[in-house]
């Protein structure tokens, strides 16, 4: 294998608080490609539930600190769609009115990759060598599928687990309701959203639902479990980490 | 009231900051696709005649186009007297018809057919507009629209007929009148095999570039019509016959070896 | 001006997720457009390109639109028509009036028009004492229901034939039936005889063309094809974004149009009007008025941000893919326009602050864009719009609101801002989480602010250990 930079990792704050084993997965699976991984330990939120909010100015206070923080990075990960999203492409919104801090945004956005996005796309890697034997099925999060079209990469590394049985839910690709402060704010209308999500998964029998987001999983995570349903809620890197 | 509209657009446009209108928006040469597509139309194989045909015989189905295909006017003639004797008015209980005052319709003689007469044919009238001193009468145009209310078919030609979507394009002219194609239970449409076009886009190539087509104009009516009349907006269930007419029969005239 | 009513989104959403008839209403409109759209999209012979290219033809003629809507009034004047310029909604409301006393109009027949349904034609005839029937079916419908459309193309889709057929008996005095054949034939005949007596027809304008000098209407039913064809009169209204420079592109425009708005590869019919009635002509209007509607348009063209939002054709494909209308319906937008598309318009035309929860209340998933034939990226508007909210604009006139929840996040950013204060912050919350309800190690209550949470959902608590502890921990360990 030719020469694989080391990656920094870039943490969801959620994953960080409040589900720590998916980035310890991921981590798992990177060091088993032989990748050198880092993780500055000061890192916190990026921002996008006050960017989402329309906070801008609080959104930009964490750009900065992201960007002072990851820019000496030369490949930088994180376990989360929606926040590569928020730093690839909102990032550099934030600073349309400051060139030279929009150019440091610009850069440091390409180089930011979403977990499957780096094995898949720069890795050539859809088989880590993970074996799983359950009966899995696949949540599309909207940020990773639209706004970053990262789709085809967590369905190639999905595919290749050994002894998995990957079943496809009605409407995969439509959104579980999640929308951050959304879900809070307007509480019903997430959940009516979300309750269609949580049908579509009880319907294909599966007892693992898997996504690349954990914001929308801990969403899902939330009414399997206020229904009493036996669905497992785990991140991609979970499954992938298994051997 | 236009000029401060307009300022007020001008403005918000920033044309005061020097933003320039666009030069190119009106386009006045065909581009080099659409000199293919002229092209394509003018030099058409009987091959692709056929395919349009083709074309044309498996959309009619879906859109509910009721599509006849005749080799000869007195066939075409016949096709359509049979329908009008098969069919019954929906309004009231008398069978009258109305039809453009078209060449094509016109050759078609319905008028002296045997087993039409008693069935009235109302032809659209043309007025004398060269005295423009004389305004038309309005009479005469109330005893026509009294006309086309009576009728329960209404039978046009169109300009063209597009195979991939089966649109006729109809324009308002002297004799052709727009109510006929619309005020009638049934739409019959007359059209000859070589007025038929591959797509929407030639359609609209040809009416944008065609010399002839350009200097006659979309006129102040022009109609694509696609199929009957339909709605669905009764719990999405699709009806035919909302407010224009039920059914819509097509008859294409093939080229008389 | 029509006003809107879009403070009580939360109440009304509240109430159309509980209304077992809409949703199932809902589900069927967008599990049977929605992929059908999605479908048509792919088998344009131009491939999805044509999406983007469409775009810019709408961008070119809103950057434009000072020569295109100069040169389309000229063109429909030197065909006969009469163009009228209406800086506001009062202003056209008050010109379709004028022309309606002076030519003694008593009846009106109208065609599906948002624009009319946005200055509130209707109202503004029926006080000068004009009979005004609406004659798309589903506008009939809610007309004679007293309602607000709640689909901007299917604005009936939330009444079940059973009611349809109720109201038609009440209102028509038909035989009650459910059978929608029958009742659109009730309908058709009740109807056909307002058409063939109006005085005046009313049309909206989809899409005008200004080298030619025509607009264009299209519809299914015919019922626009009728309302300007037999009244003596025809009045067009248009917002004075629905234009495009020629031919060319409008056909392209068109058709993704009809393909966004119901599935089809155009619509039933479209029809160029370009002014009344030529010399020796035996039917059409005898006089032919165009009323270009500004009404708060030309402010969003100022705004580099929202002039996106012009290029929108309404043909309310958005609608048919969004989860949260897929849920809500049309009706909790409280404006005759509603979906994602409404979420963005109606703010920018009535009030930002008035429509406060219209920004606020979806979850940009982003599916709209990609359901949007002509791609707006209705996302970034909505974001563009919430920072107004949140951070006030005078030039918008809008007020920062949420003063609550501004506080919450600048303590938040304090947090944030520094490691040590947010490890702190996270072994406070740790504690403090044990005080909560559980089910099965899960929380099942949080407390004010996040209590929505929680309301059917249950909650993962903190983590022991934040990762980065953890991996701290771990590298110290290698030491
Ligand atoms: S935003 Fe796009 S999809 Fe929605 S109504 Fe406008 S043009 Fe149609």
């Amino acid at each position: 294998m030719k020469h694989t930079p080391p990656v920094t990792l870039f943490v969801q704050c959620i994953i960080d608080t409040i589900y720590p084993d998916v980035a310890e997965a991921m981590v798992k699976v990177l060091e088993d490609l032989n990748i050198q991984v880092s993780c500055p330990t000061s890192q916190t939120c990026c921002g996008q539930p006050a960017f989402n909010s329309g906070h801008r100015q609080v959104a930009k206070a964490a750009a900065c600190k992201f960007i002072d923080l990851f820019e000496e990075a030369e490949i930088i990960i994180s376990p989360s769609g929606s926040c590569v999203n928020m730093v690839r492409h909102h990032y550099p919104e934030l600073f349309a009115d400051d060139p030279e801090m929009q150019k440091r945004a610009i850069k440091v956005g390409a180089k930011t990759y979403e977990f499957t996005q780096y094995l898949v796309d720069v890795l050539q890697a859809e088989d880590v060598g993970a074996r799983f034997a359950r009966k899995v099925t696949y949540h599309a999060s909207c940020h990773l599928n639209r706004f970053l079209g990262v789709d085809r990469q967590p369905r190639a590394l999905l595919s290749h687990i050994r002894e998995m049985e990957l079943i496809e839910m009605k409407d995969a690709d439509r959104c579980c309701g999640f929308g951050g402060t959304f879900a809070v704010k307007y509480s019903d209308i997430s959940e009516a959203i979300l309750k269609e999500k949580v049908d579509n998964i009880l319907q294909t029998g599966a007892e693992v639902v898997t996504g690349c987001d954990m914001g929308c999983l801990m969403n899902i995570q939330g009414m399997l479990s206020r229904i009493n349903a036996s669905v497992e809620v785990k991140h991609i890197a979970q499954l992938l980490a298994e051997r | 009231m236009q000029q401060t509209f307009i300022s007020t657009i001008k403005q918000a446009l920033g044309r005061s900051q020097g933003s320039k209108p666009a030069e190119d928006l009106f386009t006045t040469e065909p581009s080099e696709h659409e000199k293919i597509v002229l092209t394509q139309i003018q030099q058409r194989t009987s091959a692709q005649h056929n395919a349009n045909m083709s074309r044309l015989r498996e959309v009619t189905g879906p859109l509910y186009v009721n599509l006849h295909e005749h080799s000869s006017l007195e066939e075409t003639a016949e096709a359509i007297a049979a329908l009008i004797k098969e069919k019954s008015p929906e309004w009231g209980t008398e069978k009258h018809v109305c039809r453009w005052d078209h060449p094509l319709i016109n050759q078609l003689k319905l008028e002296s057919l045997p087993e039409l007469s008693g069935i009235p044919i109302h032809t659209t009238p043309i007025f004398d507009v060269t005295d423009q001193a004389r305004p038309i009468p309005s009479s005469q145009k109330e005893q026509f629209r009294a006309q086309v209310e009576q009728s329960f078919i209404g039978i046009t030609s169109a300009d063209y007929c597009v195979a991939a979507t089966a649109t006729l394009a109809l324009r308002s002219r002297p004799g052709q009148s727009r109510s006929v194609s619309l005020v009638p239970s049934i739409h019959v449409a007359v059209v000859k095999e070589k007025k038929l076009l591959s797509t929407l886009e030639e359609l609209y190539t040809l009416l944008k570039w065609d010399p002839a087509e350009r200097k006659e104009g979309l006129t102040n009516n022009l109609s694509l019509i696609s199929g009957p009349s339909k709605t669905g907006d009764i719990e999405l269930i699709m009806v035919h016959g909302a407010h224009g007419p039920r059914e819509l029969h097509l008859f294409i005239i093939g080229e008389e070896q | 001006m029509a006003g809107i009513d879009s403070e009580k989104y939360k109440q009304n959403a509240h109430k159309a997720i509980a209304d077992p008839v809409l949703q199932s209403a809902l589900t069927s409109l967008q599990g049977r457009l929605g992929p059908a759209t999605k479908k048509l999209y792919n088998t344009l012979p131009e491939g999805q390109e044509l999406r983007k290219i469409a775009h810019q033809y709408r961008r070119k003629a809103i950057d434009n639109l000072d020569v295109l809507l100069e040169t389309l009034a000229e063109n429909i004047r030197s065909h006969g028509g009469q163009v009228h310029f209406a800086p506001s909604a009062e202003d056209a409301v008050e010109i379709c009036v004028r022309i309606a006393l002076e030519n003694h109009v008593r009846t009106v027949v109208k065609g599906k028009s948002m624009v009319t349904e946005e200055i509130g034609l209707n109202d503004g005839l029926e006080q000068a004492g004009i009979e005004v029937t609406e004659t798309d079916l589903g506008e009939y419908i809610i007309q004679l229901a007293g309602e607000r459309p709640t689909h901007i193309v299917a604005p009936a889709i939330h009444k079940t034939r059973e009611q349809i057929g109720e109201l038609f008996t009440e209102k028509l005095g038909t035989p009650y039936t459910d059978d929608p054949p029958t009742l659109t034939q009730d309908a058709r005949r009740a109807l056909r005889e307002k058409f063939l007596t109006a005085d005046m027809g009313i049309s909206g304008c989809n899409l005008a063309c200004a080298e030619t000098g025509h607009i264009t209407t299209v519809s299914n039913e015919g019922n626009i094809r009728m309302a300007t064809t037999l009244p003596k009169l025809h009045v067009a209204v248009m917002g004075m974004e629905r234009i495009v420079a020629n031919l060319e592109e409008q056909q392209a425009i068109l058709r993704l149009m009809s393909m966004g708005a119901a599935s089809q590869q155009i619509g039933g019919y479209v029809s160029y009007v370009g002014g009344p009635a030529a010399p020796g002509h035996s039917d059409g209007p005898e006089q032919f008025h165009l009323i270009i509607v500004d009404n708060g348009r030309s402010k969003i063209l100022a705004d580099e941000t929202f002039r996106e939002m012009l290029c929108c054709i309404r043909c309310g494909a958005c609608l048919n893919i969004c989860p949260v209308y897929g849920k809500i319906g049309g009706h909790s937008y409280g404006s005759a326009y509603s979906g994602p598309v409404g979420a963005v318009v109606t703010p920018l035309l009535f009030g930002i602050n008035d429509a406060s929860d219209l920004c606020s209340g979806e979850s940009l998933c982003g599916a709209c864009r990609q359901a949007c034939p002509l791609e707006i990226n209705l996302p970034r508007m909505l974001l563009a719009l919430r920072s107004k909210l949140s951070e006030g604009d005078p030039s918008w006139q809008v007020k920062p609101a949420r003063n609550q929840e501004r506080w919450l996040f600048r303590c938040w950013q304090f947090v944030n801002g520094n490691r040590t204060l947010y490890n702190l912050f996270y072994a406070v919350a740790r504690k403090a989480q044990k005080i909560l309800p559980t089910q099965d190690g899960m929380i099942r209550k949080l407390p004010y602010p996040f209590n929505g949470w929680t309301s059917q959902r249950n909650m993962q608590p903190l983590a022991p250990k934040t990762f980065m502890q953890r991996w701290q921990e771990k590298q110290e360990g290698k030491k």
